[in-house]
């Protein structure tokens, strides 16, 4: 195998493998990357869990495969001298990187050991293509809220379901839930859903990031796959059971507020500075056409702001994770206000963007 | 500007349980009376001053007790109602400074240090005090007036019982050199032998002898006890302290022969531990057992887990298995067995959205059986093993 490549192509290709390859691998070649050349180059990485291949243009002078450790790799050719790089397959797996006046050996595994990467087989239970920035919106929205717990599995991704023409995904990680349905052409998702890791998705992200076009979804057996022009990903779903997220969204609020978004999130961001670091509760009191924002903590002190909002109901006052609100609030538009939706000091809250029945996302709150 | 000098009070109720039960029952005023367990080995929890007089003291083996003051009158202790009682008394406490550290059920520290302006000289706001648990309990405390923790404790011990002595410039360079070092803190029996055999008998022979002197007696503790020794003491009055660990233990007549027998009686102790953990809103992610046998030899057995909990059956499953696991492989008679549930945390005030059917379903057992036993007491109700 021999083939060259413009270093800065390269390392930019290199750098969307980084994220897949695990840190702390039983197997060792699931810590290097996977180059086969042939018409032209492809760059494949895995942890058996999510795997990505990313294909680019490469003057190859000689077909073949060979792998190579991913970060020293990856590292080397960051830091290589601008223009082409030579990379060569020698004897006992050492791969050759050759650069203006650099020439590096790097150890190599044999690449027929590479796990394979899963190929479309054509029977998939369901496909639909996807706007990228649409795709990535979607992620946004609610990725941050699924659980990072291991010992829930089931939360530790986000569910995807369908029905006709609209895509929704959902994100929980048991006490906050963040849902997003966007109509999609020629959409045909599962109505059953399924569960995408979080692994999974934010390497998807990473690969969507600033593209436009559209990707092409297909699902089938227990794998997703997505395509995009010259790079593929398939990640292996989640085994297990997305609770009920319909019945824990509430159907009417008692009490509804708008909010200027920016006016909120910094109000939360200051007071909660003083709430405790534990639980990083807050206060949101309803009066008087007022909100007021408070935190308290023995150890820190006591904070308070308040904010004019339109409201004309009883008084009301709850607690919340204050982490909670600025999540949400993070990647909401900057352009609409935000609505609170508020039954009481024990039921879910429920907040959107003013005017966008897309998004909605349901907290519970804490007891203060 | 210097800062304003310190005002530390030590209160210390006297004989705290003794005096509840001589407040309750007016039969036992006047007489010795012993709190605790009556059995050979029942240990005195409390005596009340009567009793005192006889050379008996709380911690000492009751049949040792009884011996020293035969006539003295035995009572169980009702843990609940000294609570009771206590919270009252500490209630008194906050209305005099934030700042109170409690150290058991009957005693307290007070910084009073930023509260002169509220209530005047200390020594008056330490009557106040005095005058108002007698007034709203019926029971007499002790106190010390100092300016520093190290003195307030010495102080309230002084004048015991019913007493207030305030620690001033004039004590330490009179009264403290006089004390025996038995009155320190962290001197307990071997640290006063090496004490003694060097020719240290008071505070004031401590304090001649300072950290270089005391270096090689008391090793890295040297500069600690030549502080408090001149009457140093910078701790600070620390609020709320946070409880490490919560347990029961028992200790029975006659060793326990079987696992059976043990395993019935440990499920009595996490179910009481359980829930003083769920009535102190705390959750627990590690159980120790202490297991005790005839010649005072003493075992332990932990066991940690994954998620907190305050549930007495998932606190039952874990002290079940690990004191199955030592049992089946090397049983011996027991003469006590306790367990401690540690690593504690508060319990989630997050509420969570989807309710977990399996721990929804032990909490409402659990809550169900508070109830019962907040009213009935815990006789009312049992688990069955």
């Amino acid at each position: 195998m021999e083939f060259s490549i413009d270093r800065g192509e390269f390392t930019q290709a290199l750098a969307l493998t980084q994220g897949v390859v695990e840190r702390r691998n039983t197997m060792p070649i699931l810590a290097n990357v996977l180059l086969e050349a042939g018409e032209d180059l492809s760059i494949a990485a895995t942890d058996l869990e999510v795997h990505i291949k990313r294909r680019c243009g490469a003057k190859v002078a000689e077909a073949g495969a060979a792998t190579v450790a991913a970060r020293k790799f990856y590292e080397l050719v960051r830091e290589l001298a601008p223009g082409d790089v030579t990379i060569r397959l020698l004897d006992n797996h050492f791969v050759e990187v050759t650069s203006g006046r650099s020439r590096v050996r790097l150890v190599g595994l044999p690449a027929e050991d590479f796990p394979t990467f899963p190929q479309a087989d054509g029977s998939s239970d369901s496909a639909f293509t996807i706007d990228v920035e649409i795709l990535a919106r979607m992620i946004d929205r609610t990725l941050f809220a699924v659980s990072t717990d291991d010992t829930r599995a089931h939360l530790g991704g986000v569910f995807l379901t369908g029905a006709g023409e609209t895509l929704r995904f959902v994100g929980t990680d048991g006490h906050r839930l963040a849902l997003v349905s966007e109509s999609v052409g020629g959409a045909s998702a599962p109505e059953k859903g399924i569960i995408l890791p979080r692994k999974g998705l934010t390497e998807l992200r990473r690969l969507v990031e600033g593209r436009d076009g559209e990707a092409s979804v297909s699902i089938g057996g227990n794998v997703v796959r997505v395509e995009l022009a010259d790079v593929a990903l398939v990640m292996r779903l989640i085994d297990g059971e997305f609770p009920n997220y319909e019945q824990v969204i509430p159907g009417e609020v008692k009490f509804r507020v708008a909010i200027a978004k920016d006016e909120l999130l910094s109000a939360l961001k200051r007071v909660s500075v003083v709430a405790s670091d534990r639980s990083r509760g807050v206060r949101l009191a309803l009066a008087n056409g007022q909100m007021t924002v408070s935190a308290s903590s023995p150890d820190f002190g006591e904070a308070s702001e308040e904010l004019e909002v339109s409201y004309d109901g009883d008084d009301l006052t709850v607690g919340f994770n204050s982490r909670y609100l600025t999540d949400v609030l993070a990647v909401l538009p900057d352009t609409q206000k935000v609505e609170i939706g508020l039954i009481d000091d024990v039921s879910p809250g429920v907040i959107c963007s003013e005017g966008d029945d897309t998004y909605s996302y349901v907290v519970m709150p804490m007891r203060l | 500007m210097t800062a304003p000098a310190r005002c530390v009070l030590h209160v210390d109720m006297d004989a705290f349980f003794a005096s509840i039960e001589q407040l309750d029952r007016p039969e036992l005023r006047g007489k010795p009376v012993l709190v605790g367990h009556a059995g050979p080995r029942g240990v005195v929890a409390a005596a009340s001053y009567e009793a005192r007089k006889f050379g008996c003291h709380s911690a000492q083996p009751m049949a040792v007790a009884l011996r020293m003051c035969p006539r003295a009158v035995v009572v169980p202790g009702r843990g609940r109602r000294y609570q009771e009682v206590s919270q009252r008394v500490f209630s008194i406490f906050r209305d005099f400074s934030p700042l109170v550290e409690p150290i058991s059920l009957d005693e307290a520290f007070l910084d009073l240090t930023g509260t002169r302006e509220l209530f005047g000289d200390p020594v008056e706001a330490a009557e106040a005090i005095r005058r108002r648990i007698r007034e709203e309990t019926g029971l007499t405390a002790s106190v010390g007036v100092a300016p520093n923790k190290f003195l307030a404790k010495l102080g309230s011990d002084e004048n015991k019982p019913d007493g207030i002595t305030v620690v001033t410039d004039h004590e330490i360079e009179n009264w403290l050199p006089t004390l025996s070092i038995r009155k320190m803190w962290g001197v307990g029996k071997a640290t006063e032998a090496k004490l003694t055999s060097a020719g240290v008998r008071t505070i004031g022979d401590l304090a001649r002898l300072g950290e270089t002197g005391l270096a090689p007696i008391l090793g890295r503790e040297a500069g600690r006890f030549a502080r408090l020794a001149r009457g140093l003491d910078d701790r600070a009055v620390t609020p709320r302290r946070e409880p490490k660990s919560v347990g029961h233990e028992r200790t029975f007549e006659v060793d326990l022969p079987t696992p059976e027998d043990v395993r019935r009686i440990l499920l009595g102790l996490v179910e009481k531990t359980a829930r003083r953990l769920r009535a102190a809103g705390m959750r627990s992610r590690g159980l120790t057992l202490k297991i005790r046998f005839g010649n005072y030899e003493t075992i332990t057995r932990s066991r940690t887990f994954r998620d907190a909990t305050d549930a007495t059956d998932e606190l039952w499953r874990e002290a079940k298995a690990g004191f199955d696991a030592w049992a089946d492989a090397s049983f011996r008679p027991v003469r006590l067995i306790g367990v401690s549930a540690g690593h504690l945390e508060r319990a989630d005030a997050q509420l969570g959205l989807f309710p977990d059917a399996r721990r929804e379903r032990s909490s409402a057992v659990d809550r169900a059986t508070d109830a019962i036993v907040a009213k009935f007491g815990s006789g009312a109700i049992r688990r069955g093993s």
